[in-house]
């Protein structure tokens, strides 16, 4: 949306935007670049809820570093889960042994098996996995096998 | 006149990541139907696992946001959601297969898919819900870390809507394959799906029979389910290839409830073979 300032015949600039609490609306300032004159533009809740069901960031939240990922079904999904778990720091590496007990899991669970054991490792803040970590993992998961 | 949101370029920002993440995986085939209850996430499911022991790396992109199961039929429900610096890292099913779900974000069984409405206007969520799950899409597309990936397979919903969403968000698409069961209703409602597909540009890899005869648990023998659906010569009128029929086992559903596709401890039955057929078609198709 654009306005026109009446008095310069020119086209009004946007200055900054003002999230409520909670995020409901907007107060959008324009400025007339010629003579100053300043509007303010308030949104209505489903306007603001519009904009934001692209995805992006508005108003001062839109001071942006890169957006964390999945930051919009995280931010907009009512009835989630516990935050997800965020790994920063580099995956744990697989020694060699801990790779040959892997291998002798059946086929088609070994990429799962390698994910939920990655996962407690991570989480522990190991930085490998050897067979004794699988083997405390394996009963902290409350796994039978492996 | 500037805007200091640049809502432009974080849209354009997003586009972007989507095209890297699918430039690392070499096909992405839509499974759709248009019609709910042909079985297409029993089938998907099954597929990608069918793919995964053929040696391939395998996705699956549960893009039924509201029905969400890819992760229950691939075991791989429990694990959640856990975000590193790479993008959100996708549950491990199996077969080695990756899922990226609502389901697993969802709190538990008895919550629905449903989204807060700041400003209190509960009423008023359906202005912005489709534009809002088109966008879910687009995070499970673009935020997944994906890895690389032979095959992403996106279970799509019924309903055609979906699905030029999809097309929107992921022009690159490799193709849809499209499913049916052998009932006219059935054909009836898929060939507004076929129509609307091509519409939308996608290419169409095929046409797959599902539920096409009870086979005997005991034997070889498929017994009739439905009447003859004429799936050839439905897929012939509609110039679309036609790549088989999968008879339905009872086995099949007991299995992939339990969260263990069917063809991984079944493939030397009629169904498992015919699952692990439609995967070699799949790929002569997209070769």
């Amino acid at each position: 949306m654009k306005f026109l300032c009446n008095d310069c015949q020119r086209v009004m600039e946007f200055v900054d935007n003002m999230a409520s609490e909670g995020g409901g609306s907007m107060a959008i300032r324009y400025a007339c670049p010629n003579c100053e004159r300043s509007i303010s533009m308030i949104t209505n809740s489903g306007e603001t809820q519009v904009v934001r069901s692209l995805g992006v960031t508005i108003g001062h939240e839109a001071i942006h570093a890169a957006p964390e990922p999945m930051a919009m079904i995280r931010g907009a999904l009512a009835g989630q889960r516990t935050a997800p778990t965020v790994y920063e720091g580099p995956e744990p590496e697989w020694t060699e042994a801990a790779l040959k007990r892997l291998a002798a899991a059946p086929v088609f669970v070994q990429g799962m098996v390698r994910r939920l054991y990655g996962d407690y490792a991570r989480q522990k803040g190991y930085a490998e996995i050897t067979p004794a970590i699988m083997t405390e993992a394996r009963d902290a998961l409350g796994m039978t096998e492996m | 006149m500037t805007d200091k949101s640049d809502i432009l370029n974080q849209v354009l920002v997003q586009r972007q990541r989507v095209a890297e993440r699918l430039a690392k995986i070499e096909h992405v085939v839509a499974v759709m139907s248009g019609k709910g209850g042909v079985g297409k996430s029993a089938l998907t499911a099954n597929l990608a696992a069918a793919l995964g022991m053929r040696g391939w790396a395998v996705g699956v992109l549960d893009a039924d946001i509201h029905g969400p199961s890819a992760a229950a039929m691939l075991g791989a429900r429990g694990q959640g959601v856990a975000m590193a610096p790479e993008g959100a890292l996708p549950a491990i099913g199996m077969a080695d297969v990756r899922v990226m779900s609502m389901d697993l974000f969802l709190e538990d069984d008895n919550t629905p898919v449903s989204w807060q409405h700041p400003g209190g206007l509960a009423a008023d969520t359906f202005v912005w819900r489709g534009t809002l799950e088109a966008n879910v899409l687009r995070e499970f597309l673009g935020d997944t870390d994906w890895g690389t990936l032979d095959y992403l397979l996106i279970d799509m919903p019924p309903g055609a809507d979906r699905f030029e969403t999809l097309m929107r968000i992921a022009p690159a698409l490799s193709g849809a394959l499209v499913i049916t069961i052998p009932s006219q209703v059935s054909h009836m409602v898929v060939r507004r799906a076929i129509q609307s597909a091509r519409q939308a540009g996608a290419p169409l890899l095929g046409l797959v029979e599902n539920m096409a005869g009870l086979a005997d648990i005991q034997g070889e023998t498929i017994q009739e389910l439905f009447p003859d659906g004429g799936a050839q010569a439905f897929a012939t009128e509609m110039e679309i290839a036609y790549l088989g029929k999968i008879p339905f086992d009872p086995r099949l559903a007991r299995t992939t409830d339990a969260g263990r596709p069917f063809v991984l401890n079944y493939g030397d039955t009629p169904t498992g073979r015919a699952i692990l057929a439609l995967a070699r078609k799949l790929e002569e198709v997209l070769t």
